[in-house]
């Protein structure tokens, strides 16, 4: 009996301590004792660093310079693409990140609102590098921070432009690339007309901020008084404009087609991209060079388009807020962006870098540049992510599956008052 | 039925009857008890050693599979999304709110659809296709059918981004091989990934071709634990190749068929990895499974309290098909 009623407590013993090890899970949820920062400041501490995408190489390179000047030591960690979101909510729900992290613009929402990033409002006038004034309007500290604070700064700016081959146009008989909605359709069309398995342009099915860049080139928002609002003749206008490439049979129907081999192939011979196409064709076809450009995109009543990109922020509770600082103000300092342009390929977010020669000389840069006097972030909110998966499911059921277009925008419309609701 | 009631008795008789020979133990003496008085006190020791043996086990199993069920369960109560994971103190307990947006939401309704459709397709291919070939492999051991099991044995054991990499290029239909034969004999390329209707299809065909393997390899443990005298007695009588394959094969693999039938049933239940990897749940929602549905909800739109409810739903739906079967298959035994 003494041995059972032993056994029975052990096992009882055993439960406890897992529930309170579950228990301790949960408690560290909360990011950040405000007492714990800073105690690192009087000796150089080593920062830990999060860099998305394969950058992680160049960034350690990058920041070689900066370890010299201030022993400050930075530790590096390259996060796929794919993995952030889980990367942030585990970092999130066990309070454990790193010091400093890039941010892409379109993940900025989550990361403040799961209390990830810390609020440097307070301490971003020592750092001349980091003022607002520095960056592009469209990244205004005002605008990346819609409830107020200063939660990151920019760092790489990049932006959508439109990517035609020149001699495929030129033998159709377009001298110029399309400038004008209406000019981009019939062009589209004429170029399809080529032949079989030859498209005039390329909508990728993904890519959510396509109809949204087609909203704003109307001149309408997307928000209104801080709730999405789609029921909008400016939205509808832009569904039209994008169904109309398909209704035309000017752009690919298959959700594999590969824009770069398409763009190289000649079968899609205009589409909206950013800089890293630019890149892509360069690599894997470099005697294509000469036979291909970009222009602003092609406008409605107005020229905007995505600006897109990413920020530097301080995780919440890092122990090394100002050693932080001085790393993200000097990543955006003028010379160290273009640097970072050389060795990754990364458009620079500082204005004042753009006037470099490696930039300034460069005819492609010099459109990207201009583009990015014109552009807009996508809303930085979480309900945003949830609207851009419905938007992309009605557009792409009505174009590729026949959907109804008025039931379909009506139930459009309704669950974006669900998300707003939430 | 009796038939095979008794096929399988007398093969546990005859084990049984190893058993004791091995052990030394004369046959009709009942194995391992031993006549002997004990105290009270022992007695209840020993009926408590059995719990003190399972004990570490049960309590893995409460920590890392039930547990996680009841977290799930009270998690699909709230509206816990990033920011509550942040702020724990704005979490809203909201009832069952989460569980009625689900069973209004066009989406999951057709992710359950889509589910179905897979489980539809996929459970009688694989147990067809994977008794077949094991079958095949049975008719001989030398050593090219003992190459040819490791052959289908290795998708089994190749890594699910690899596959999906290689199938993405063979299905492409840009530049896919597949394609390129079709034109090669003068056929219409067929848009493999990016039609709903072929998406699932071909999606449902990776995932029949990767899991045929481990269950080509239990039917073929299975076949090869027949004894011989079965199929020499079948002969004896005159049966025919098909009738023995039917009349005493068959039955015999009863217990592999009902493994292989639960755990394909709850793998195509969960049906994930090549939606995920090869189409995103596309193209137009067309593949996206339950799981799939509740991983976008959870881990791409970080809503945790919803995807819970998902996951909830799911396990529902799990659980009552394993016990329906298990109720049948006892129904059989009896």
């Amino acid at each position: 009996m003494r041995r059972t009623t032993s056994t029975l407590r052990l096992g009882v013993a055993a439960a406890a301590t897992a529930l309170v090890l579950a228990a301790c899970g949960n408690s560290g949820s909360t990011p950040g004792a405000a007492d714990a920062t800073d105690a690192g400041s009087s000796e150089a501490p080593t920062l830990s660093v999060w860099v998305m995408g394969d950058s992680g190489a160049n960034l350690e390179a990058a920041v070689k310079p900066f370890t010299e000047k201030t022993g400050i030591a930075v530790d590096v960690e390259a996060i796929p693409w794919d993995s952030v979101n889980d990367r942030l909510t585990t970092a999130v729900a066990s309070g454990k990140g790193p010091d400093v992290t890039q941010i892409g613009l379109s993940q900025l929402a989550s990361f403040m609102d799961g209390g990830a990033l810390e609020d440097i409002s307070g301490k971003i006038a020592d750092y001349p590098n980091l003022a607002s004034a520095n960056f592009p309007s469209a990244v205004s500290a005002e605008n990346l921070n819609p409830d107020g604070g200063v939660y990151s700064v920019p760092w790489v700016s990049d932006t959508r432009v439109l990517f035609y081959r020149s001699d495929i146009l030129a033998q159709a008989g377009f001298a110029a690339p399309p400038a004008t909605w209406d000019e981009l359709r019939t062009t589209a069309k004429a170029l399809a007309g080529r032949g079989e398995g030859q498209f005039g342009y390329y909508i990728p099915q993904w890519d959510a901020p396509l109809p949204v860049t087609y909203t704003w080139q109307t001149g309408t928002d997307v928000m209104k008084d801080g709730k999405i609002d789609l029921d909008t003749d400016g939205f509808r206008a832009a569904v039209d404009h994008y169904l109309a490439f398909y209704q035309d049979g000017s752009v690919p129907t298959a959700s594999d087609f590969d824009q770069t081999t398409g763009f190289i192939s000649g079968a899609a011979p205009m589409l909206v991209s950013g800089p890293y196409l630019a890149n892509a064709i360069k690599e894997q076809a470099p005697d294509l060079d000469g036979k291909w450009s970009v222009s602003p995109v092609p406008t409605d009543s107005k020229g905007t388009s995505l600006f897109a990109g990413s920020n530097l922020g301080v995780w919440a509770g890092s122990k090394n807020v100002d050693a932080s600082l001085q790393l993200i103000n000097f990543l955006a300092g003028p010379a160290t962006q273009v640097a970072w342009y050389k060795a990754n390929g990364e458009l620079p977010a500082v204005t004042a870098a753009f006037d470099d020669p490696a930039l300034a000389d460069d005819p492609l840069v010099a459109v990207y540049a201009k583009q990015l006097q014109d552009s807009k972030p996508l809303p930085i909110s979480t309900a945003w992510d949830a609207a851009n998966a419905a938007i992309l499911e009605t557009l792409n059921a009505i174009a590729l599956t026949g959907a109804d277009k008025a039931q379909s925008l009506d139930a459009l419309n309704q669950t974006i008052e669900e998300i707003n609701a939430r | 039925m009796t038939g095979d009631g008794g096929a399988g008795g007398s093969l546990l008789g005859s084990t049984a009857v190893l058993h004791r020979r091995r052990a030394g133990v004369p046959a009709g003496q009942p194995v391992g008890r031993r006549p002997a008085r004990r105290s009270r006190l022992a007695r209840v020791r020993r009926a408590a050693v059995p719990y003190g043996f399972i004990a570490p086990a049960l309590l893995l199993l409460a920590l890392f599979g039930l547990l996680p069920i009841v977290v799930a369960a009270g998690v699909s109560l709230t509206d816990l999304d990033i920011g509550g994971l942040g702020h724990p103190d704005t979490i809203r307990v909201i009832g069952l709110d989460n569980y009625r947006r689900l069973f209004e939401d066009a989406a999951f309704w057709r992710s359950i659809q889509t589910t179905g459709l897979f489980v539809g397709l996929g459970v009688p291919v694989i147990i067809t296709v994977s008794l077949a070939v094991a079958v095949g492999l049975n008719a001989s051991r030398s050593r090219f059918f003992r190459a040819l099991r490791a052959f289908y044995f290795l998708p089994a054991i190749t890594a699910i981004v690899a596959i999906a990499l290689i199938w993405g290029y063979l299905y492409n239909s840009q530049f896919g091989l597949f394609n390129q034969l079709l034109g090669a004999v003068g056929l219409e390329p067929v848009a493999w990934l990016s039609q709903p209707g072929t998406a699932r299809v071909a999606v449902a065909l990776v995932a029949v071709w990767r899991a045929t393997g481990l269950n080509i390899i239990i039917f073929l443990a299975a076949l090869q634990s027949i004894p011989p005298e079965y199929h020499e007695a079948a002969a004896l009588d005159g049966a025919g190749r098909w009738t023995t394959f039917w009349r005493v094969t068959f039955p015999l693999l009863r217990f592999a068929l009902f493994f292989v039938t639960v755990t394909t049933l709850i793998g195509w239940l969960q049906f994930f990895d090549e939606p995920y990897v090869l189409t995103r749940g596309g193209p137009v929602g067309a593949t996206t499974s339950v799981s799939l549905f509740i991983f976008k909800n959870g881990f791409s739109l970080n809503q945790f309290g919803y995807a819970s409810a998902g996951s909830m739903v799911l396990f529902v739906i799990i659980a009552s098909v394993t016990v329906l079967q298990l109720r049948l298959a006892r129904g059989t035994d009896d």
